[in-house]
């Protein structure tokens, strides 16, 4: 369904009198059209070429986009020929009439001209997700990425080259909201004007005519590959050829499918932020050891499954939403409470020492010793990382340990990491004795 | 439709007796000549019309209303043009109930006098927008501006000089709830820096603590207003920005928008364009202590100075160098003994670093690190001098 409407109306200026004739003269249909879609913001970015048949003298070019949500202040017409012989004066929203813009065009030259008409519209959106599938020693996972483009814009795009752009966006309104406005930017005095109680925008999808597109198109031999290259803080990627996404339809799309992704298996237990139980984290990194690394990956949902038997059986192990990850960071994806890996701290002394006291008698300091015995277990027959943060809530400490851990590390004033490498089914304990000092013992 | 809402109506006294007379509405309705709509005051439009009264020698009453429209009765005014010595505006007076005023002119002969009236009308306005095309590398902008008239005043104006503060006078019509966009300003290849910004007080410290979420470092473009970018001559009115790049394919992508204030000759116009995902700041306190503490009589903790560390990670995932400009805050009284990085002291609280950034190499993210050691000098328990609550961590 075309909402949108291109008219030329062609001025014949009679005898210089303010009076004229206007003829409607042609209605120019889209050559080629070109989405550019955000999913960062409600938006996309429309370029559209048409071929007017302009007359020399003054032409008025009528376009129209009734049960659209285009945004009217970012209409801009650019002649693609003879530019420094088409001038076009002013773009006029005329009183009393919805959704329709008049440019004015003074022009030099008669005959075919190509413009491009560019708009910003709301309505289509994507968003990436993504399927990984473990190997059964969970050493490797195979990770395909997706794309779902969704238009609801009200509009038909067909054949259209199709973009999308991962990255944040920074606008101030909403396109929606510009488009739903009676007057394209508002009356004097008004900060936001809006027609609320829009009729909504949720069409009928129309099957006969997209079974009609995929006849005539033929049938592919191969998914179609999505181009992607860096530009300013953004990603684009490139859908290869064309696309036609009826409104109320939604596309999926292969982004990427990598094999042999390794990943460790990282287990995580840190009070303050899980609580008593072991959280599983899969991890890899953006890079070219990980057959990765070629762009930023677009945040998503990961399902994770798991490869069972020979036979192709899967099971699912969990699933996770992901930020933006760019090239060369690491990735960890947080799969949920798990109970076959288990971190018990157990507090096996406590004893207060060097007591001081003021000049009234009462305490103003101490210390307080903690001895700590931390029990790890790997009951999986697959060889883990687990990774045991330790708050002590005062940047007034010290630590004395002592067992079996790979890594200590100093994460800020006041934490600590310990990291264990465990191989199938077996078990480490270590020990710490943490020292903290309170009241004027902090001088000392 | 054409409203004419405003009225001019001459009526000429014949014999004036000084005495209140009704008025009398004589049908000489001069038509509305040379129009200037004057946009320089972004609050208030002012309308100046230029009208030919048919003057009798002696006492003439012209008559001047509106309906439907807005105007300022006290802002308006009257000059005679052609005969300045020999036709005066004696008074003007304002009837009761409407919306019209009264003027008593005193002409020595019979005249088509010329005259201006000029008036404030409301609900007329104009509005700047921009848009800058960038280029691939991001160094230079192809601005342009448009200006936005915007008539919802009830009056239809076929056609008038419409003015600005600045530039060159233009003709143009407007009628009635009507909006028109003009190009007004086109400057090719303004050059542009861009920036990076990561304040410590505004944005998060340590990523990781965040499950899932990106911290974005916001980028700006910045535009001087000098001869040197091909601007200067005027102060950039304030108005909505849109940014483009072009993409290397004959296309375009949409960068982002802001709303800029007015930017005066010499100053830097700052267009924030989006945050940045591929620059990742860690900043965590890694030492902390009270030092030098002092007690009062009763052993109550009265003043003390802090030893504190703060690391900040600077990694660039970008493929190519960036210069990061980081805001740090101390505050109260303080005294830096160590830092790995030269800075500049803002103001008594806030320290900015210029951070140059290489881009990613093979071997991974281009890393920096800024260390600072600092102490914090004479301060009061429960006394906590201009911190952001971000910084009481």
């Amino acid at each position: 369904m075309k909402r949108t409407m291109l008219i030329l109306l062609i001025i014949v200026a009679m005898t210089g009198v303010s009076r004229a004739k206007v003829d409607l003269v042609t209605l120019p249909t889209r050559d080629t059209v070109q989405l550019t879609i955000y999913n960062s913001a409600d938006m996309t970015l429309v370029r559209e070429s048409r071929a007017l048949t302009l007359k020399d003298g003054r032409n008025k070019l009528q376009f129209s986009w009734a049960n659209t949500l285009i945004d009217p202040t970012s209409l801009e017409m650019l002649p693609k020929a003879a530019a420094d012989k088409i001038d076009i004066a002013d773009l006029s929203f005329p009183p009393r009439v919805r959704n329709l813009g008049l440019w004015n065009i003074e022009s030099r030259v008669s005959g075919k001209v190509p413009v491009e008409i560019t708009y910003l519209t709301s309505g289509l959106s994507w968003r990436a997700f993504y399927m990984g599938t473990l190997t059964e020693n969970e050493e490797t996972m195979r990770l395909k990425g997706y794309v779902r483009v969704t238009n609801r814009s009200g509009e038909d795009y067909e054949n259209a080259q199709t973009r999308l752009i991962v990255g944040r966006v920074h606008i101030l309104d909403r396109i929606a909201d510009l488009a739903r406005r009676q007057y394209p930017y508002g009356r004097p005095g008004e900060i936001v004007p809006m027609i609320m109680d829009e009729r909504r925008l949720g069409l009928p999808a129309k099957r006969a005519m997209v079974t009609a597109e995929m006849m005539a198109a033929g049938i592919p031999t191969a998914p179609k590959e999505i181009k992607k290259e860096g530009i300013s803080e953004y990603f684009l990627y490139t859908i290869e050829g064309k696309e036609t996404i009826p409104t109320g339809w939604s596309k999926r799309l292969l982004s990427f499918d990598v094999d042999e992704v390794a990943v460790v298996n990282l287990y995580k237990y840190e009070e303050q932020r899980y609580g008593r139980s072991v959280v599983r984290f899969l991890s890899f990194k953006n890079d070219e050891e990980h057959n990765l690394g070629d762009t930023p990956i677009p945040g998503g949902m990961l399902k994770v499954y798991r490869g069972v038997g020979t036979q192709g059986h899967l099971s699912y192990t969990g699933q996770s939403s992901f930020k933006y990850v760019p090239v060369d960071e690491d990735v960890e994806l947080n799969l949920g409470a798990v109970a076959n890996v288990v971190v018990e701290p157990t507090l096996m002394d406590f004893s207060t020492d060097n007591y001081r006291f003021d000049n009234r008698g009462d305490i103003s300091g101490w210390d307080e010793i903690r001895k700590f015995k931390i029990e790890v277990k790997n009951t999986r027959d697959i060889a883990v990382k687990v990774e045991i943060r330790r708050n002590f809530n005062t940047s007034y400490w010290e630590l004395e340990k002592s067992g079996d851990f790979d890594e200590l590390e100093e994460v800020d004033k006041d934490t600590v990491k310990f990291t264990l490498m465990l191989k199938p089914r077996s078990a480490k304990e270590f020990e710490y004795t943490l020292t903290t000092y309170h009241g004027v013992r902090q001088d000392d | 439709m054409n409203s004419k809402r405003i009225k001019l109506i001459v009526i000429v006294l014949l014999v004036s007796t000084a005495i209140v007379q009704a008025r009398i509405k004589l049908v000489a309705l001069p038509e509305r000549a040379a129009t200037v709509i004057r946009l320089d005051n972004p609050q208030w439009t002012l309308i100046e019309e230029e009208r030919v009264l048919t003057l009798q020698q002696g006492l003439n009453k012209v008559d001047f209303s509106w309906k439907g429209v807005s105007i300022d009765a006290d802002s308006i005014r009257l000059r005679v043009l052609d005969h300045p010595d020999k036709v005066t505006l004696l008074n003007v007076s304002y009837p009761p109930d409407e919306a019209a005023l009264v003027w008593e002119i005193s002409s020595d002969k019979d005249y088509a006098e010329t005259v201006r009236i000029s008036y404030l009308l409301r609900n007329i306005d104009r509005l700047i927008t921009y848009k800058a095309l960038a280029d691939k590398a991001e160094t230079a902008v192809d601005l342009t501006s448009f200006l936005v008239l915007r008539n919802f005043s009830g009056e239809d104006f076929e056609r008038a000089r419409v003015l600005l503060d600045y530039g060159e006078a233009f003709e143009q019509g407007i009628d009635h709830e009507e909006t028109k966009q003009m190009l007004f300003l086109k400057v090719p290849k303004v050059p542009i820096t861009k920036v990076w910004t990561f304040d410590a007080a505004k944005l998060p410290w340590d990523p990781e603590q965040l499950e899932n979420k990106n911290v974005g470092i916001p980028v700006s473009y910045e535009i001087v207003n000098d001869s040197e970018s091909g601007l200067g001559e005027f102060a950039l009115w304030g108005g909505k920005a849109r940014i483009f790049q072009d993409d290397g394919h004959e296309s375009t992508i949409f960068l982002g928008e802001d709303v800029t204030a007015l930017v005066p000759v010499g100053e830097k116009m700052e267009l924030y364009i989006g945050d940045s995902r591929d620059i990742v700041v860690t900043q965590r306190k890694m030492y902390e202590r009270q030092i030098n503490k002092r007690y009062n009589k009763r052993n109550q903790l009265v003043l003390y100075d802090t030893d504190e560390q703060i690391t900040a990670k600077i990694e660039n995932f970008k493929d190519s160098p960036a210069v990061l400009t980081m805001i740090q805050h101390i505050p109260g009284q303080w005294e830096m003994k160590e830092c790995n990085m030269e800075y500049e002291k803002k103001d008594a609280s806030t320290l900015e670093f210029e951070i140059k950034l290489p881009a990613r190499s093979e071997a991974g993210p281009a890393t920096e690190e800024l260390k600072m050691h600092y102490h914090r000098r004479n301060v009061r328990p429960g006394v906590r001098p201009q911190i952001s609550p971000q910084f009481r961590r």
